[in-house]
């Protein structure tokens, strides 16, 4: 066969590729659209032919451009929708979570050991938690949780200042999740720095309250809406670590390879994180600003740590036939 | 010897075992499509502010659209080029307007983790800033991926255009067999010289046919029309096509 020939040939099959791609693309496939596939097999037998003979370049190229769109449409998938979502969140995240439960055992000691430690130290010794907090800070955690102030104080009864509310903590502090997540890509330098901050003012802040203010009314604002807040923290600092530590040791795959599949490990653990930290805000938002006593607030709290607790440990498990 | 590349095409074997080759983008193309982003995003911003504040905010209060404007502004900080990079195009309107698109390295369109990936770990490219980490880890990889295509496992690469219809050139050289065997990849050299030969200047001709010095044996306007000859023999062998004989100094080219 002469290359003009073989031109000719297979001109009649990349125009009908042509033709069934740009309907699709174009949004309206017909019934001819199921024939894609096998016309898609026959141009890409073509472009090994045309390359195995080195033909021109006006034809490997266009049979090179139809393969690439071909295969997009082909191999395109949905996002999977809500369905994919719930699922990763449910089933997938407290899976991953127990898979790399070290990790979290790590990560959760990072976290509260420092916090507990600065918390306890401040009564006696306030001199640290005030280096920390400044004096802007004191101010304000004295306006806020001082010796007077009661639990009724944080009040909101307007729907609209608990939706702003919400709305800011979703902006804030689940960017903050991926901040940290992203952090966690140098050696997991970046997601350390941002628990330990958080561990150290979050203890600060505790042991300062309880040095001069009235700890019922952080504890009563907090209770809740900290179970899902601080553990998504702890989890997004666990997925960027999880991609740091596979930069710092690949193991037994290349580095390259083990940066792919750490990212595939880490994605359910930062929607995990994502969801938990949302949950937190409305809870923050809508929740923790009710009026309800302090035996209310604390059994419900009690509950928020224990269903996330629960969730962790027995979410996503395969049911016992 | 490993030949030293001269183009950017990227080899990638598909599922269905043909090879393709991506036309990766470089860092200036990539650039310009975030710059036109950015921009666009400002734009966004400043149009979407002006709505909040002049029909949201009297319809149904300063807080809750205090609140909307937040949501708003989450959205688009992390998930516009999600959106865009694992819809159906694959690009941002910033990388289409300069034929750019997004890819897995596999060949096929990215996935929405593909996409969450590579778009969160902006933050750690961007240190410590004007994403100079992205870019010094661009220049290592031979894919120009940035960290964030790494963990992603995608690529940037130019949206494949129709191969324009370029004019047909008659090349009058004499046909002549090579003098020593070719390997598949310097026949593919010389296919290929020959089909864009006719659409360069007579310098970068010369400058290119100066190359294979060692197989014609000859520099100047003598060795580019031996290399042509020699091109023309591959492409017709057997020499079964009729041509008429060259004339004796003919141009070497004629459209």
């Amino acid at each position: 066969m002469t290359p003009a020939q073989f031109e000719k040939n297979i001109e009649p099959r990349w125009q009908r590729l042509e033709k069934l791609l740009q309907n699709v693309e174009q949004g309206k496939a017909g019934q001819d659209a199921v024939e894609l596939p096998a016309v898609f097999r026959q141009v890409c037998h073509d472009l090994s032919v045309a390359q195995h003979r080195m033909s021109p370049q006006r034809i490997t190229q266009r049979l090179n451009g139809l393969a690439i769109r071909a295969y997009r449409v082909l191999e395109r998938r949905g996002a999977g929708g809500w369905e994919t979502f719930i699922r990763l969140f449910a089933v997938d995240f407290p899976r991953a979570v127990r898979a790399e439960w070290k990790l979290f055992w790590w990560c959760t000691a990072l976290f509260y050991l420092p916090a507990v430690l600065l918390a306890a130290i401040t009564p006696s010794h306030p001199e640290w938690a005030m280096a920390l907090l400044g004096p802007e800070q004191m101010i304000m955690i004295e306006s806020m949780y001082g010796e007077s102030s009661t639990p009724s104080d944080y009040v909101r009864d307007n729907f609209g200042s608990s939706f702003a509310a919400f709305c800011f903590y979703i902006w804030n502090n689940v960017g903050i999740d991926f901040k940290t997540f992203a952090g966690g890509m140098l050696g997991g330098v970046g997601a350390l720095f941002v628990l330990l901050f958080n561990a150290f003012y979050l203890g600060a802040v505790f042991g300062y309250v309880h040095y001069s203010g009235n700890p019922l009314t952080l504890y009563t604002w907090v209770i809740a809406h900290g179970a899902p807040e601080l553990t998504g923290i702890v989890i997004s600092a666990m997925a960027g670590l999880r991609v740091g530590l596979t930069v710092l040791s690949p193991g037994r795959l290349s580095r390259r390879d083990a940066l792919v599949l750490s990212g595939r490990k880490a994605l359910p653990l930062l929607t995990g994180a994502a969801v938990l930290t949302s949950l937190a805000a409305v809870l923050e938002g809508f929740w923790s600003p009710l009026d309800l006593g302090a035996p209310v607030k604390f059994s419900v709290g009690a509950l928020c740590w224990l269903a996330v607790g629960g969730f962790l440990f027995l979410g996503g498990r395969e049911r016992l036939k | 010897m490993a030949a030293t590349r001269a183009d950017t095409l990227q080899s990638v074997e598909l599922a269905d075992g043909v090879e393709i080759r991506l036309r990766v983008a470089g860092l200036a193309a990539r650039s310009m499509a975030y710059t036109l982003d950015l921009l666009l995003r400002l734009l966004i911003y400043l149009v979407m502010f002006f709505v909040f504040m002049l029909l949201v905010m009297p319809s149904i209060g300063k807080e809750l659209t205090t609140g909307l404007f937040l949501l708003f502004l989450f959205f688009m900080e992390w998930f516009y080029n999600v959106f865009f990079e694992a819809g159906a195009k694959g690009a941002t309107p910033g990388q289409r307007s300069m034929k750019l698109r997004v890819m897995s390295v596999t060949g096929g369109p990215v996935t929405f983790a593909q996409a969450v990936m590579r778009n969160f770990l902006r933050v750690v490219d961007f240190m410590p800033g004007l994403y100079l980490t992205g870019i010094v880890c661009m220049l290592f990889t031979k894919r120009f991926q940035r960290l964030g295509d790494l963990v992603a496992n995608t690529v940037v690469t130019y949206v494949e255009t129709p191969p324009v219809k370029q004019p047909d050139v008659r090349v009058q050289a004499e046909r002549r067999a090579p003098m020593q065997v070719l390997t598949r990849e310097e026949q593919a050299a010389l296919l290929q010289f020959i089909e864009r030969a006719p659409h360069w200047a007579d310098e970068r001709r010369m400058e290119l046919a100066a190359i294979a010095e060692p197989l014609t044996g000859a520099r100047g306007v003598d060795g580019l029309r031996k290399l042509c000859g020699m091109a023309l023999w591959l492409q017709d062998p057997e020499g079964k096509k009729e041509e008429p004989p060259p004339l004796k100094s003919p141009p070497l080219f004629i459209s």
